[in-house]
């Protein structure tokens, strides 16, 4: 069963996610910071990251790059309710896989998630 | 001054010349200055003969004129019989009116004499007599009808053995008396500027000397008791008018009952000292009627004397023993009269003269009756003045905003005259109103404008809460499609949709108050609440860059009184700039601090920050409207935040700090009790 990390310092919406994930035959583990799911990204492997921009400490734009460098085959999904386009483009251009805005449909989320690990190189990631 | 004298004697002299009745000028010292031909044939003297002698060289009575002159300077007019030598040694007795003229500056400066030859009934000439009653000062005519309740009493109590309040009974005697007629010289005596026709009908107290009105009550009672109609003579003080003054008084025939006669005859005191004193009376007369200022000359003579006798029994709380006896108010604003006003009184007010003003001062009250309670505990209490504002009803029902002041009697001189003045504060009341309005509209403008700065802010606050909730219905609609639908996960996720719900209510409706355009509406306020909901609006803001806020409340807080909204705008105004400051900073060290205090009975506002601080220059113009150092600043923000600090009568300032960084300070009053 695939494993989905989100990372999103809002609570509400973290568990919100993580139950449509369980519910939906994913498995996933919620971070509340970028830091944290670097933290554990030291010592296990995720399918598909979901994760919010703006948030304190690390931004989900600093997160992205920091994996473009050290984990470029981890599919990443942003979840984010910021609206200006450079920030998307910038994501996307460091290969986030796709941008899906706040509030999002179950269907979008999942179809995202798919394709994004469709996408990536089972054999590389870890 | 000479020359313009010998000029308008010229004038004089042109017209006069061909005058059918005799005109003669006479100087102040009683000097003949011009003799028309008129005279000169009336009298026989040719002008060059008698020009420059005095006027009593030719008097056939120069005792009469020492009398008539010293009454010409009292009162500027004079009007009677004169008898002056010919020049062949006759005694002519002639018909004078003497008029004393003034110059442009009030001061008197000489008198005309205008005479005819006096005729009797069949048109022969008036032989020679003496004028016993040219010394008559005044005569009155007052009708005693509505005060035989209290000579009454007043008789009763002299049979036996007489009471204690016969003093109070005399005054209510001479506020109940009331004029019928007085003489052009009583008018001219104590009447002010308002003249024979005004004092008609008015109560004889409203006018007759203060210090003489209990002999004056005396007198009455006793002429109103004499049944064969006897005169009752007084010999009253000298008064500064008149040299030992002698009263009489008597009843009217049976065909005028109730009424009396008194009259008054007396030597003026001292001319001279009296010719200036009504010089410069007369050039005071004129500058508080045409005063810019609305005035009005009340006689509180009578709540003056209430006021000493509740005194004396004891009364020190005056608001209570009005709270306890309300009718004293109302007596005060039917028995106190305006026994004058000036020309912008009348014009404030939409009379026509000075008589619709006249009377019981109570309609300045009508839409105000607190203010003359006020008023009264005022006077009462020993104040010099008082001054509100009130709503004031005019004669033509307009209804204004005055500024009332009242200016009370000196305590130990007691003048008995009140001066009230009001002034329209209308057009300025309302141009203060327009003016709040301008703030508040800027203020509203300069709002929408902070929230378009935090749009992005705001947007991400809303969608988490949406988030959350689409996600968990969603999710709830698929545990609920399963085949065995897990309830009691749904119910779980519907708790937490709803708490989410409210979550974003309460973001909606915080930025609801700060978009919506409406009235400031002052209440009493935390300070500190309203700092911890100003830092709501930009938290987002802060957390996204990483910005270390530190708190400090003081629990001591004063409350203060202002609108929420408005206040909060400030405190998002200053925080918003201060984090403009320190974004430069490396994020490790981006800081701000935010203080609460008191200071000196306020409540201060502290605002930290150790961003690069202001410009030494730019310090002095901070708070002006339009200036700003930021490109896309409009530099309406700290212009805004004074605005409305001061309009809540506190004061903003900004400084940089010893250590690097900005600080700025509000400081807000206390708010006074509302109790």
């Amino acid at each position: 069963m695939p494993t989905i990390a989100i990372v999103d310092d809002d609570e509400a919406v973290r568990e919100a996610l993580g139950d449509l994930l369980m519910v939906s035959g994913l498995a996933c583990q919620c971070f509340e910071s970028a830091p944290a799911f670097l933290t554990a990204l030291r010592s296990r492997r995720f399918d598909c990251l979901v994760t919010d921009i703006r948030m304190p400490e690390m931004t989900g734009i600093e997160l992205i790059e920091k994996l473009h460098e050290e984990h470029a085959q981890l599919p990443v999904v942003v979840l984010s309710s910021v609206l200006d386009d450079a920030t998307r483009t910038k994501a996307l251009a460091l290969g986030a896989s796709a941008w899906l805005g706040k509030p999002v449909t179950d269907e979008h989320l999942l179809d995202a998630i798919a394709t994004a690990m469709e996408n990536s190189d089972p054999g590389t990631a870890r | 001054m000479i020359s313009t004298l010998r000029d308008s004697l010229r004038q004089d002299a042109g017209i006069a010349e061909f005058a059918s009745e005799s005109i003669v000028i006479i100087d102040l010292e009683g000097s003949i200055r011009y003799w028309n031909p008129a005279a000169e044939r009336l009298f026989g003297w040719p002008g060059l003969a008698v020009g420059g002698a005095p006027v009593a060289d030719i008097s056939a009575a120069p005792e009469d004129e020492v009398r008539a002159w010293s009454q010409l300077l009292q009162e500027g007019v004079w009007e009677g019989q004169i008898r002056r030598l010919t020049r062949d040694g006759e005694v002519r007795v002639v018909e004078a009116r003497r008029r004393l003229r003034h110059d442009e500056a009030g001061i008197p400066c000489d008198v005309v004499e205008y005479a005819h030859l006096a005729q009797g009934a069949n048109g022969e000439e008036i032989p020679d007599r003496s004028a016993p009653d040219v010394a008559m000062a005044a005569s009155w005519e007052i009708d005693l009808t509505s005060a035989a309740e209290i000579l009454d009493r007043i008789r009763s109590q002299s049979r036996t053995s007489g009471g204690d309040d016969r003093g109070d009974l005399c005054r209510r005697l001479l506020e109940a008396a009331r004029i019928v007629d007085v003489n052009e010289r009583t008018a001219r005596l104590v009447g002010g500027n308002r003249g024979r026709e005004l004092m008609k009908g008015q109560s004889v107290a409203s006018f007759w000397p203060v210090a003489s009105r209990a002999i004056l009550a005396e007198l009455i009672v006793q002429a109103f008791l004499d049944s064969e109609g006897k005169r009752f003579h007084r010999w009253l003080a000298s008064d500064g008018i008149l040299r030992e003054p002698l009263v009489t008084i008597w009843r009217a025939g049976a065909d005028r009952p109730g009424h009396l006669f008194i009259t008054v005859n007396g030597t003026a005191d001292d001319d001279r000292s009296y010719l200036f004193l009504r010089a410069s009376e007369a050039r005071y007369r004129k500058l508080v009627h045409y005063m810019p200022v609305a005035l009005w000359q009340v006689d509180a003579s009578h709540m003056g004397k209430i006021y000493a006798d509740l005194r004396s029994r004891g009364v020190t709380d005056f608001g209570k023993y009005l709270d306890d006896h309300p009718e004293l108010v109302g007596l005060a604003a039917s028995s106190v009269p305006v026994t004058d006003v000036n020309r912008s009184a009348i014009e404030l007010m939409g009379g026509k003269d000075a008589q619709d003003l006249i009377g019981p001062a109570g309609y300045l009250f009508t839409e105000s009756p607190e203010c003359l309670r006020r008023v009264m505990i005022g006077r009462f209490s020993g104040d010099r003045n008082y001054s509100e504002l009130m709503k004031l009803r005019t004669l033509d029902g307009r209804v204004l905003d005055v500024r009332f002041s009242v200016t009370y009697p000196e305590p130990l001189v007691e003048l008995d005259t009140t001066i009230f003045s009001l002034e329209d504060m209308t057009e300025r009341l309302q141009m203060e109103t327009q003016l709040r309005q301008i703030q508040a509209d800027f203020s509203h403008a300069a709002r929408i404008a902070t929230l378009g700065e935090l749009t992005s802010s705001i947007a991400h606050e809303v969608n988490q809460p949406l988030a959350a909730i689409m996600t968990n219905a969603e999710t709830s609609l698929r545990w609920l499609a399963r085949a065995e639908p897990d309830i009691g996960k749904v119910r779980q996720l519907t708790a937490r949709i709803a708490a989410s719900a409210r979550r974003a209510d309460n973001i909606v409706q915080r930025i609801r108050s700060m978009a919506i355009k409406q009235s400031p509406d002052p209440v009493t306020l935390e300070l500190n609440e309203v700092v911890r909901e100003s830092l709501l609006f930009v938290q987002n803001e802060i957390e996204q860059r990483g910005i270390r806020v530190t708190t400090t409340y003081s629990r001591d807080l004063p409350t203060v009184v202002g609108d929420r909204i408005q206040l909060q705008q400030v405190i998002v105004n200053l925080i918003i700039n201060a984090v403009h400051a320190v974004e430069g900073l490396d994020e490790t060290e981006r800081e701000i601090l935010v203080v609460t205090g008191v200071e000196g009975g306020s409540a201060t506002f502290t605002l930290k920050d150790n961003g690069p601080g202001i410009a030494p220059e730019h310090l002095g113009r901070i708070f002006d409207g339009f200036f700003t150092t930021k490109p896309q600043g409009m530099g309406i923000g700290l212009a805004i935040c004074q605005s409305i600090v001061t309009a809540h009568g506190g004061a903003v300032s900004a400084s940089n700090r010893t250590g690097g960084g900005a600080q700025f300070r509000v400081t807000l009053p206390r708010a006074r009790s509302l109790t």
